[in-house]
């Protein structure tokens, strides 16, 4: 990773090392970004747009930080942006975020037809930002707490609260309806 | 519950996956579309051109500097320094004239008062000292 950081701040192999950093993180951060915003066509841009601000801004990541950690942040500012535009768009409120959100997930064609993955999709939208967040990226992507504190810069003991509430709220909807 | 109990139960509940898919070939040509789409970064070197202001700025500052200098040692000259100092009485008529007047000095330049002479002053004006 140090080879590949280095490589990226010399303008001789920076393209190269991006066309690696592409291949090695579209794939986690496409999938960071579709849980938060639920459609692929805008999961697509976003995640171009992404990798297009990561790469006119190279210069100014000196490596300090983990690309990684970097490249989640940029991913997560793009989605919380983009969800924020949305709801002006729309003219919805936050608290009517997640009805937006699951009109969304309902016209989304991109899923295996499983109900209950869909129900459990719009009651992850129906989260708090944070805990949305931070639910993803420890259930989802099994991050270590400690990832997910550099990611979003909260501490490691806020960042478990956030997830047990989050668990709990899924769990307590689940049983009631079983 | 603890976390790791309620995390299990979830994940039995619902399992670890959400459903979501992505188009065929999505991630294998995704990194060759992003690429062509990145801009080619600016990187030649462009050769130092210094314009003409940058070549004589450190003289323009250096002779500022000295002009400064200058002019403060002349208003320090012209104060109070030499016989032909604005302060000087020989060419300043005011301030001899001011000199030559003895009540003017003694109110306002001569400072030699005595502090005794200063309490017998006021004694004989009536004023009691000590409660002051």
């Amino acid at each position: 990773m140090e080879q590949l950081t280095r490589r990226l701040q010399d303008s001789a192999t920076a393209r190269m090392a991006f066309n690696e950093v592409i291949t090695l993180y579209s794939e986690p951060l496409y999938w960071q970004i579709r849980r938060m915003v639920q459609n692929h066509d805008d999961a697509n841009d976003l995640l171009q747009n992404v990798f297009m601000k990561a790469w006119t801004n190279i210069e100014s990541f000196r490596g300090d930080a983990k690309l990684t950690t970097w490249l989640y942040k940029i991913a997560i500012n793009e989605s919380l942006t983009f969800l924020e535009k949305e709801r002006k768009r729309l003219g919805v409120s936050m608290d009517e975020e997640a009805s937006m959100l699951a009109n969304t997930i309902e016209a989304d064609e991109w899923i295996d037809g499983d109900e209950l993955k869909k129900e459990l999709r719009k009651v992850i939208a129906a989260l708090p930002e944070k805990q949305r967040l931070v639910f993803n990226m420890k259930y989802f992507d099994d991050m270590k707490y400690e990832s997910i504190s550099d990611i979003l810069g909260t501490s490691v003991g806020a960042l478990k609260a956030s997830y047990h509430h989050a668990v709990n709220k899924i769990v307590k909807y689940f049983s009631e309806k079983s | 519950m603890k976390d790791d109990k309620i995390d299990i139960l979830l994940a039995e509940m619902i399992g670890r996956k959400d459903g979501m898919t992505v188009p065929d070939g999505y991630f294998s040509d995704f990194a060759a579309r992003m690429d062509s789409m990145l801009p080619d970064r600016v990187t030649e070197n462009h050769p130092a051109v210094r314009t003409r202001w940058q070549m004589i700025r450190p003289y323009a500052y250096l002779a500022a500097m000295f002009a400064g200098i200058w002019c403060m040692l002349q208003m320090f000259h012209m104060i109070g320094g030499g016989a032909h100092g604005i302060m000087s009485p020989d060419t300043n008529p005011i301030l001899a004239e001011a000199i030559s007047d003895d009540t003017f000095m003694d109110d306002y330049y001569c400072m030699d008062v005595d502090e005794l002479d200063f309490i017998d002053d006021l004694y004989a004006s009536g004023l009691d000292v000590t409660n002051l």
